[in-house]
């Protein structure tokens, strides 16, 4: 370790403020994405015709998609047609990204609940609104729950990307930091143990909430 | 010996009835048709059940005894055919079919419990969410449906900390806290261990006996002979046969009631005695 | 409409060297994967002490750090130090170096969810457990780790993009070109979206028809497994 460094790691408190830009982006662009990718699970599973094509074709294309592909596009829309920022545009492209994901997610943990449970909750007399809402979600939330989490560390590791519309979170500050000082290696590195630092944390909180939401003898 | 037993039980049974006068018919099943694709299920089904009274459905597997369970309630759409629950038709409307469904109390073969919510709140869902009584006198009315069940000490078990016969009475009585007219059980006790089913038949008579109007698929002739007042032979998507237990037993007119009565006894052990 | 058709057809060819690219890298990557994947998945699921620690830490920094950081540190980052790359190595090595993460805990899925008895069945008949993993365990793992593997493949196809940002002409850079050249984000980026969509299709039909013929009847492992 010599001088070269030194300034490096003077930066590292410059560095660390990107990780509120980051969490922002990944929290919003998760709970819009489990908000969407929920909606079209239910479509998917209890929908109509309609609504169960349009939820199986928007999950297969947008899945095909690179995340920068759809970042573009909405950056360009964002400029010349409609207009938000490159923060929203951002936020709106992870979301939608992860939404076909998580419409996987949510519709496989929906169909892993057996038929029977809905028949038991309409022989009560629910319909099946309040069958859904008190009997199905409950039980396959829980289950989305692992791999709802390994969605989530996808997304934080993907709101990298917003470096390329010059978004000030962890990356793009590691960008300047490395502009400044001219050490790419050790900068990227720390920026690395940093993304580490919260992919942990989060797999933590998500086994943490795993067991929390536990059924018991289950 | 166990034969005449069982005669005597039944007498008693008529006679309370007869005495009671309850021969007002609460269910009334006409013409009921329905087809899974090209193969038709039922075929022309009628059948009518009076109040109070408990009705056990017997037939070969695959005959439509649950399909036939499943219409009443609607959870099939049946063809063709009325269903009338105390001279309301049951249909598909909205309202009507939820307050058709609070009236009929449904059993299942496996269970089918809420598998996130305690014994007690699989009890207290159903009069909270629908009938939208206030939480805390649900969940009291929950607690005595659950010790008429025996099950009051099981209340915040979770249903895979229940073994499968206290699964099926906590099923009952959720069922019960409905308050419903009559209960339909299909075959409750074939997915239990043979020495788990004597809880589950226990609280099925008792009900009998405080004058449920029930309709039990249910191949327990133990059960049939003691609580049951008619028995229906169901074959070939229609009644083949029904009368007494006495007369489906003893003296059935078809062949066919017979051979199968004979196979069933025999497979469960009884009547070789 | 027509005009579009016009502009697709007019982009094709550029769009067209783009998709190669593409796919040798993801070709290249998926190639590289799998030869450092494999080892990494048995010395986690076998190996003990050092060997297996190694594995463990190698695995996770990758699945715990973003893949666009690790293409940077590779390409930037080791220049820095001296070792430059030139930039398609770089975006293989990136793309392999991180797929080979993923693919070691797609085996290691499978080699776990192969019954112990066959090891133990081995063993019995005086294999070696070295015997026994490469003749009884790895045949197994190979066919199970199948549709978790495929859809690595097609995945890889989409990571690629991520070269465009080390300015490798892959199908994403070679739209932004043409994006700096006509002035037409949108459609552009829409007739890139569709050849995504087409060959990511096309490639998992293929990978379908595969997965088929390769079945052992009643030997399989649902995508929700691993
Ligand atoms: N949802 C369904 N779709 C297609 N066929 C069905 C369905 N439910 C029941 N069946 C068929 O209808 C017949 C009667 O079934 P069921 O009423 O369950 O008979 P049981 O209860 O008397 O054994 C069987 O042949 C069964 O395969
Ligand atoms: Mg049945």
């Amino acid at each position: 370790m010599s001088m070269r460094y030194t300034e490096v790691f003077n930066s590292i408190p410059y560095l660390l403020q990107g990780v509120g830009t980051t969490l922002e982006i990944t929290i919003y662009a998760l709970f819009l994405g489990a908000f969407f990718g929920l909606l079209l699970a239910l479509a998917r599973v209890y929908g109509g015709n309609i609504s169960r094509r349009f939820a199986i074709l928007y999950s297969r294309i947008i899945r095909s998609l690179p995340l920068l592909v759809i970042l573009f596009l909405l950056f360009y829309l964002g400029t010349e047609v409609i207009n938000f920022s490159e923060f929203q545009a951002v936020i709106l492209a992870l979301a939608i990204h992860t939404s076909a994901y998580q419409s996987e997610i949510f519709r496989g943990s929906i169909q892993s609940i057996s038929k029977g449970q809905m028949e038991a909750a309409l022989a009560l007399g629910m319909s099946k609104t309040q069958g859904i809402f008190t009997i199905i979600l409950p039980q396959a939330l829980r289950r989305a729950i692992p791999y709802w989490g390994n969605e989530a560390s996808i997304v934080l590791k993907d709101s990298s990307f917003a470096y390329v519309l010059g978004v000030l979170e962890i990356l793009r500050r590691g960008e300047f930091v490395i502009a400044r000082t001219g050490q790419a290696l050790i900068t990227y590195i720390i920026v690395g143990i940093i993304y580490l630092i919260l992919t942990s944390i989060l797999t933590k909180c998500l086994s943490i909430g795993e067991r929390k939401f536990r059924i018991p003898g289950l | 010996m166990k034969e005449s037993s069982g005669s005597q039980v039944y007498d008693i049974k008529v006679i309370n009835r007869k005495v009671n006068n309850m021969t007002k018919p609460i269910l009334r099943i006409q013409n009921l048709h329905k087809k899974f694709g090209s193969s038709e299920v039922l075929k022309g089904l009628n059948l009518t059940v009076d109040e109070g009274e408990v009705v056990v459905i017997i037939g070969p597997s695959g005959t439509g005894k649950s399909t036939l369970l499943r219409c009443i309630n609607r959870l099939e759409t049946p063809d063709s055919g009325e269903i009338y629950l105390e001279d309301q038709k049951i249909e598909h409307g909205k309202t009507n079919l939820s307050r058709m469904r609070q009236k009929i109390g449904m059993v299942f073969q496996d269970f089918n419990l809420f598998n996130h919510l305690t014994a007690i709140q699989n009890v207290a869902i159903g009069p909270v969410k629908v009938k939208k009584i206030d939480k805390a006198k649900a969940m009291k009315a929950a607690e005595r449906e659950l010790e008429r069940v025996g099950l009051k000490d099981k209340a915040n078990s979770y249903p895979a900390e229940l073994s499968g016969g206290q699964k099926q009475r906590v099923a009952i009585a959720r069922a019960l806290a409905m308050e419903p007219k009559v209960m339909l059980f299909d075959e409750p006790t074939s997915a239990l261990d043979p020495e788990l089913t004597g809880e589950v038949l226990a609280v099925m008579k008792d009900l009998a006996k405080a004058g449920m109007t029930m309709v039990v698929v249910s191949h327990e002739m133990g059960f049939a002979r003691e609580a049951a007042h008619r028995i229906v032979f169901l074959e070939d998507g229609i009644v083949s046969e029904m009368g007494s237990p006495e007369k489906i037993f003893n003296n059935p007119e078809k062949q066919r009631t017979r051979e199968f009565i004979s196979k069933i006894t025999s497979l469960s052990g009884e009547g070789s005695a | 409409m027509l005009e579009q058709i016009n502009f697709f057809i007019s982009i094709l060819p550029k769009l067209w060297q783009g998709l190669v690219v593409s796919l040798q890298l993801s070709v290249g990557a998926l190639a590289f994967g799998l030869v450092v994947g494999l080892p990494m998945a048995l010395a986690r699921t076998y190996g003990k002490g050092v060997v297996k620690s190694i594995a463990v830490f190698y695995i996770e920094i990758i699945r715990g750090t973003p893949m666009v950081l690790q293409l940077f540190l590779i390409y930037f980052g080791l220049a820095d130090v001296g070792l430059v790359l030139d930039r398609v190595t770089a975006a293989i090595l990136a793309l392999g170096i991180n797929s080979s993460a993923y693919q070691a805990e797609y085996f290691r899925g499978a080699i776990l969810s192969i019954d112990d008895g066959q090891m133990m069945a081995a063993e019995a008949l005086g294999m070696t457990k070295r015997q026994a993993i490469i003749n009884i365990i790895l045949p197994q793992a190979f066919r199970l780790v199948l549709p978790p593997w495929s859809n690595e493949l097609i995945y890889m196809v989409k990571y690629t993009s991520v070269a465009f940002l080390i300015a490798v002409p892959e199908l994403m850079a070679r739209g932004k070109m043409i994006i700096s050249k006509t002035f037409k984000p949108i459609e552009t980026l829409f007739w890139v979206g569709v050849i995504y969509v087409i060959v990511l299709s096309l490639i998992a039909k293929i990978v379908d028809i595969i997965e088929d013929k390769v079945s052992i009847p009643g030997f399989q492992m649902s995508r929700e497994e691993i």
